[in-house]
């Protein structure tokens, strides 16, 4: 497998922790954490795997670190590179953008030529709607750290494991 | 309606370096303001209501910017500073209202600080109430599009105030009359402490509107600058192009307390308060502009400088701006009414054919609007085919002056009286005639609008004046029960700013109604609807009547005792009196018309030679006019009066339905007559 970039935000509370729970079910060696609050084009250029974490914030809006860096992203061409994207949301509290920024992220890395992969299934999650489902799939992992924390290292190494398969 | 693209028309990227300078500088200048707004109060120097727009920041830039001034409409609501300073208020203008000088643009210190007007660019005054000012929006929308105007009418309010009812009524009257109108709501999660979950089931209050058949509904985050604009740009050229209205809900963060009288801390966690501030839109644009390499660090702390320096001139002119002076509050309470220079007293001595009132409310109706092509009239079944006006005062307009100037009013008499209010902003030459309900009885739903409108003139500083005439069909006699048979201006007449005339014969009725309509301000219009058709209310009425305002009319002289009345029991005291006349008890009669303004000459001179007064009027006793009328005669007249003044009126009750409950509660001839005795023989 190619070189696989983790990119979260240092600064989030949960998300990093989520993180680094993905760090190690991949094996710390496999993969290169980097600080999405200082991202830069570079990191994308630099590898062909990318793991992307982005919370939903604000009633289905990205965080900050995502939406600024939106306008280089944009103009990417990521042909031939591989992402997946997780995200923390409250599917309780905000049903009806639960998970949005997994959504938002991926339809930009695809109109970027990107290719998506680690989709999952809607089992399991009880919401109104989100950005993130896609023809009967989530099109990435969706975790809920308020209300469902227990199922979070399921879905992580279930997710890990379908990963190593759909990248390359 | 299905989610249409919004055109990236602004981006970081493309947006050209001198657009963004002039973003970057009003943000600035804005913060500026709304950081040091609080020293102000903390200095006893003013602005002790300050409700800061900090997370506000995207979208008031976006909204501002996209204000045509004199073209377009806009309504700020009390947290808009940016959008006023992005719409080209200077920043001394900003500290004039903050700190209540006479020059404020806005009110001359009149009115609460942080809201911010200027009505001579079309930026409106408005009210404190929340969402208030939708139905003007709406109403002067009426107007962009009745005159054809490539404009829009902008609305600016919080997420919260969307619960109002008058919201509704706005959205869904601007939905169905497809009018040229912008929404904006700033989400910032709160009222006041109340979070939104407590207002709406959707937590996008926008959702709530997603079955209206013409309202666009778009999003945008309005902490970001682009994503703010390019709404913005995108709801403004829908709304013209389109002729449509649009719902554009702006996501924020309130980074402080409601306002300097609210404590957030009691409420928000220490989380909450710190993820508030990390999103600061501000902030975020000021990353943006050097993370794209648009400015470097010392262009923008240059730009930062400029703005200190800028405020620091406009603090000192504003501090040095005269006070308003104390002896100014009685100006613009109400303007100047039309004179009448054939009729100064409001009399005539026409003989020929006798009309009955209703036919000469129409009459006139329809003389004015062929005077004046500016005039509008609606209200409930006001026009369907034979049908003109719930009582048929307005029969035959709509077929002679069409469907755009005479129309039916949905059942929502706030929005009637909202929306007249809106259109009569539009410009100076409208006058707008309202059926402000289909009884006075159902004008309570109107309140908030009649309220305040009534204060328009003078918390406006005499920039605006709402120029509309209220008609309604008043009283009982008619077998109408509660809900039938109201009079309210016992009711209104405590609240000023507005006119009020009760007429009781045809010709009065048509004087006063001319003379409503050709001048500026508010008048409430009170018919007594049973005597429409009553041939004791008919007279011979000149073509060009007119009565002024203010003036009673002696309906039958007299010398031992006065009669003060109006509307329906004039023509009981007429009745009593002409019985007391028999027994050669010779009592003057007056009839007010007017209540506001007041007669008091006519009615001082007539105590003066009667010495006792017998007031009469069919709205309740207890807190009617009479009492006031009463306590004006004591204080101005008290060596006159040989008696005790009494009064005649309803009972402390609702009215009853069976015309036997109505006749033990409203006033008769033989009650009167009765209470003129016992005064002539105290
Ligand atoms: C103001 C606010 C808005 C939120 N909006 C959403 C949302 O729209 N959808 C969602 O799924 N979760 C939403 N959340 C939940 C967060 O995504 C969740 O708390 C997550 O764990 C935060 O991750 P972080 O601490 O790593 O940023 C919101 C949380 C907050 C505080
Ligand atoms: C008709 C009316 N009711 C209550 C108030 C008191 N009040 C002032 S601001 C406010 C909260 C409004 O919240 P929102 O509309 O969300 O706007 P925000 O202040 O949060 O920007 C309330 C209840 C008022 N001004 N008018």
């Amino acid at each position: 497998m190619k070189k696989t970039a983790i990119i979260y935000s240092y600064n989030s509370q949960k998300s990093k922790k989520v993180a680094e729970k993905i760090i190690a079910a991949f094996g710390e060696s496999n993969i290169e954490a980097i600080n999405a609050e200082k991202l830069t084009k570079e990191v994308f250029e630099n590898f062909s795997n990318f793991i992307l974490s982005s919370p939903t914030w604000f009633d289905g809006e990205l965080p900050n670190y995502w939406d600024e860096f939106v306008p280089d992203l944009e103009e990417m061409d990521l042909k031939g590179k591989t992402f997946t994207v997780f995200g923390l949301g409250n599917q309780k509290d905000y049903p009806e953008n639960f998970c949005d920024a997994i959504g938002i992220l991926v339809e930009l890395l695809e109109e970027c030529g990107a290719k998506v992969v680690g989709r999952t299934s809607l089992e399991g999650y009880n919401y109104e709607s989100s950005r993130a489902e896609q023809d009967g799939l989530f099109v990435g992992l969706p975790l809920d750290q308020e209300n469902q924390a227990r199922l979070t290292n399921g879905r992580i190494e279930s997710w890990v494991t379908q990963l190593i398969k759909e990248m390359d | 309606m299905k989610n249409l693209e919004i055109p990236k028309i602004y981006s970081i990227k493309k947006t050209p370096k001198k657009t963004l300078e002039n973003w970057f500088r009003l943000m600035t200048i804005g913060r500026a303001i709304d950081n040091k707004a609080p020293n102000y109060l903390k200095q006893a120097i003013g602005w002790s209501y300050h409700a800061p727009y900090a997370g506000h920041d995207g979208i008031q830039l976006a909204v501002g910017q996209h204000f045509e001034k004199n073209k377009d409409h806009i309504y700020l609501y009390y947290r808009e500073m940016l959008t006023a300073i992005a719409a080209g208020m200077t920043s001394e203008e900003i500290i004039l209202n903050g700190i209540s000088k006479a020059t404020d643009p806005s009110s001359g210190g009149r009115h609460m600080s942080n809201h911010f007007a200027k009505p001579e660019w079309n930026i409106h005054s408005v009210s404190s109430s929340t969402g208030n000012h939708t139905l003007h929006a709406v109403g002067t929308a009426r107007a962009i599009k009745y005159y054809g105007e490539k404009a829009v009418a902008i609305s600016g309010q919080g997420e919260s105030s969307v619960s109002e009812g008058y919201v509704y009524e706005a959205i869904t009257g601007a939905d169905k009359e497809q009018l040229p109108v912008i929404f904006v709501v700033q989400d910032n999660g709160y009222g006041i402490s109340v979070p939104k979950k407590d207002q709406t089931a959707n937590r996008k209050v926008a959702n709530n509107f997603s079955g209206f058949k013409n309202l666009r509904i778009i999003h945008c985050n309005g902490k970001d600058v682009f994503d703010s604009m390019n709404a913005m740009a995108e709801a403004k050229r829908f709304a013209i192009e389109e002729s449509k209205p649009v719902f554009l809900q702006a996501n924020c963060v309130r980074m402080g307390a409601h306002s300097n009288s609210d404590d957030h801390l009691l409420y928000r966690s220490s989380a909450e308060r710190n993820y508030v501030i990390e999103y600061d839109p501000h902030a975020k644009f000021r990353r943006l502009l050097l993370r794209y390499n648009r400015f470097t660090e010392e262009e923008l702390l240059e730009i930062e400088a400029a703005v200190k320096a800028e405020i620091k001139v406009s603090h000192k002119a504003a501090m040095n701006a005269p006070d308003p002076s104390p002896d100014s509050i009685y100006d613009f309470v109400i303007p100047e009414p039309f004179v009448s220079e054939k009729y100064p007293q409001g009399l005539h001595s026409e003989v020929g054919e006798k009309k009955k009132l209703i036919t000469a409310l129409n009459e006139t109706l329809k003389a004015e609007f062929r005077h004046n092509p500016d005039t509008f009239i609606w209200g409930q079944d006001m026009a369907n085919k034979d049908k003109g006006g719930i009582f048929n005062v307005s029969k035959g307009m709509q077929q002679e002056f069409g469907e755009k100037r005479v129309f039916n009013a949905p059942i929502a008499e706030d929005f009637i009286m909202g929306t007249a209010n809106g259109m009569s902003r539009y410009n100076k030459k409208i006058r707008v005639v309202v059926e402000g309900a289909e009884f006075a009885d159902y004008f309570w739903p109107a309140m908030e609008q009649y309220v305040d409108t009534s204060h328009d003139y003078w918390r406006s500083n005499g920039k605006f004046s709402p120029n509309i005439t209220i008609r309604l069909a008043s009283g009982g006699y008619i077998g109408g029960g509660m809900y039938h048979s109201q009079n309210i201006e016992g009711a209104l007449v405590s609240i000023p700013g507005v006119r009020i005339v009760y007429p009781s014969f045809a010709d009065d009725a048509a004087g006063l109604l001319r003379t409503a309509m050709r001048s500026e301000g508010l008048t409430m219009f009170m018919e007594p609807k049973a005597l429409y058709l009553d041939p004791k209310a008919a007279t011979v009425v000149p073509d060009d009547f007119e009565v002024p305002f203010g003036k009673a009319r002696i309906r039958k002289e007299g010398d031992m005792l006065t009669i003060i009345t109006y509307g329906n029991t004039t023509h009981l005291c007429l009745d009593a009196a002409n019985k007391l006349q028999e027994e050669g008890i010779n009592a003057e009669v007056i009839d007010l018309r007017s209540l506001i303004p007041l007669d008091e000459e006519a009615i001082i001179n007539s105590v003066k030679k009667t010495n006792k007064v017998l007031l009469v009027h069919e709205d309740k006793v207890h807190g009617g006019f009479g009492g006031e009328l009463s306590a004006i005669i004591n204080e101005k007249a008290f060596e006159y009066l040989d008696a005790p003044i009494r009064r005649v009126g309803s009972p402390f009750t609702p009215v009853g339905f069976n015309r036997i409950l109505e006749q033990a509660i409203l006033p008769n001839a033989d009650i009167i007559y009765k209470a003129a005795k016992d005064l002539i023989s105290y």
